[in-house]
């Protein structure tokens, strides 16, 4: 037996699609991520403790299961409470959920990190509500999360290859399927598994270069 | 009905003596293969820690590897590398067991994010201490024995648990190739005709139980290791 690379050339175009497709559910959860966290860490910032004891069980609960198991209940088990979901939107629903407990945990590190004396040189300076959240939490906020954020995001594309346990199409799905084809599995997997190193490279400088510019972050991502 | 009628009617037929022998060699199994493989990685991510070390390392090509190594292993799924390991066991006929597959998928992983974890602890000891040993005619090798370890390794210790917990988790990935562990447990005893509802819920409630007393133990080496001032950094 030797490895066949040819064959499995016509399946490229179909991968670049399924890569595609991690990128935009790892985007989406992503995005419903950031804005439970950003619910969640006011409300641990914030909140009185009885909301404060549901968020820290929210975030134990998903940080401390498997998110493919969450996934597996969500998919399988809620249909005998009568909550049928489609594959793609139980993997949303449960990337979601588990990035928003995450996020939660960073984005309450990132609300820590205005220094005291900032805020009391704009209140000093006359600065409106807005002005003090625009000019000075702002840039320290997103200073301090920029580089977590981005890892967060570059992880969740790396994760989004359990979808394909459920049917999903992006990159691993469409791998399984080519597999069940062709039965190249050795040069399927490894072209795939390189695919994802390019993908994760490409997101990570891009996510670099903006940081860089928008932001003024020099860390690196990922 | 509702979901807690099926779990109160379900639950008796459910927990017995042999369902959970079954589930407790299902928790060892996860755990077996977790720890073992994060110690191998911890092992070889420690060897490619030293090989980034400019110390130890005079070539840079040896880096240049190790950081190639370092690069590939952590951007590629879990679930596609083990499905590799997989495939490659059976391209190269190997006749790998189950769980040889999945220590060594967790191990390959954990040797990418081990070495950078490692390589963090060894840069929060200031470079003028290797200079300073280096200049009294210390080995390299002791140097990093007798003094940048000593130093590095409370840095090292805490996320080291933290990777574990999340190797913990990344087993259940291995289901797919069908060792039993806990996720795969709950789907042969789902596939048996219980509920998934109760089946999937036991699963995440013995996870969340390891993943509980793996991060108490965190917290605790953590506490342990910060408390205590720090003497040897200056």
């Amino acid at each position: 037996m030797t490895l066949q690379y040819g064959q499995i050339l016509q399946y490229l175009p179909d991968f670049l699609l399924g890569a595609l497709m991690a990128l935009w559910i790892a985007g989406l959860a992503f995005a419903g991520g950031l804005l439970i966290g950003l619910f969640g860490a006011a409300a641990l910032t914030y909140g009185a403790w009885p909301l404060r004891a549901a968020v820290t069980a929210y975030v134990r609960f998903f940080t401390y299961t498997p998110q493919l198991v969450q996934i597996f209940f969500l998919f399988f088990a809620l249909p005998e409470a009568g909550i049928i979901l489609s594959p793609i939107t139980a993997v949303l629903i449960g990337m979601t959920l588990n990035a928003g407990a995450y996020l939660t945990e960073i984005e309450r590190a990132g609300f820590t990190s205005v220094p005291q004396a900032e805020l009391d040189a704009a209140e000093t300076l006359g600065f409106s509500r807005l002005q003090t959240i625009w000019y000075v939490i702002a840039p320290h906020v997103v200073r301090a999360l920029y580089p977590a954020l981005s890892s967060h995001y570059i992880i969740m594309t790396l994760g989004t290859s359990m979808a394909a346990i459920f049917g999903v199409e992006e990159l691993t799905g469409r791998a399984l399927n080519a597999n069940a084809i062709s039965f190249r599995s050795v040069e399927i997997f490894s072209v795939v598994a390189v695919m994802y190193i390019v993908l994760t490279i490409i997101a990570s400088t891009l996510l670099w270069l903006v940081g860089r510019w928008l932001f003024r972050v020099k860390a690196k991502v990922f | 009905m509702s979901a807690w009628d099926i779990i109160l009617a379900e639950a008796p037929r459910f927990f017995t003596w042999w369902n959970l022998r079954f589930l407790a060699l299902a928790v060892v199994n996860t755990l077996v293969a977790s720890v073992a493989g994060c110690a191998m990685g911890y092992a070889a991510g420690f060897a490619l820690a030293m090989l980034r070390l400019p110390q130890l390392m005079g070539f840079a090509p040896v880096r240049v590897l190790a950081i190639l190594w370092v690069e590939t292993f952590r951007r590629i799924p879990f679930l596609v590398l083990l499905l590799l390991v997989f495939f490659l066991s059976q391209f190269a006929r190997l006749e790998a067991p189950l769980w040889a597959v999945a220590v060594t998928a967790v191990a390959l992983r954990m040797s990418a994010l081990a070495a950078e974890n490692i390589r963090a602890g060894f840069e929060t000891v200031r470079p003028t201490q290797w200079e300073a040993a280096l200049t009294m005619n210390m080995p390299a090798l002791t140097t990093l024995r007798r003094i940048i370890l000593p130093q590095s390794w409370r840095v090292i210790l805490p996320p080291s648990i933290v990777h574990v917990l999340s190797m913990v988790k990344e087993t259940s990935l291995v289901s797919q190739i069908g060792f039993i562990e806990i996720t795969f447990a709950a789907k042969m005893l789902t596939q048996r005709g219980f509920s998934a509802l109760l089946t999937y819920g036991t699963a995440l409630v013995l996870y969340f139980c390891v993943s509980w007393a793996l991060a108490s133990l965190g917290r605790w080496a953590e506490r342990r290791l910060t408390l205590r001032p720090a003497r040897l950094t200056p």
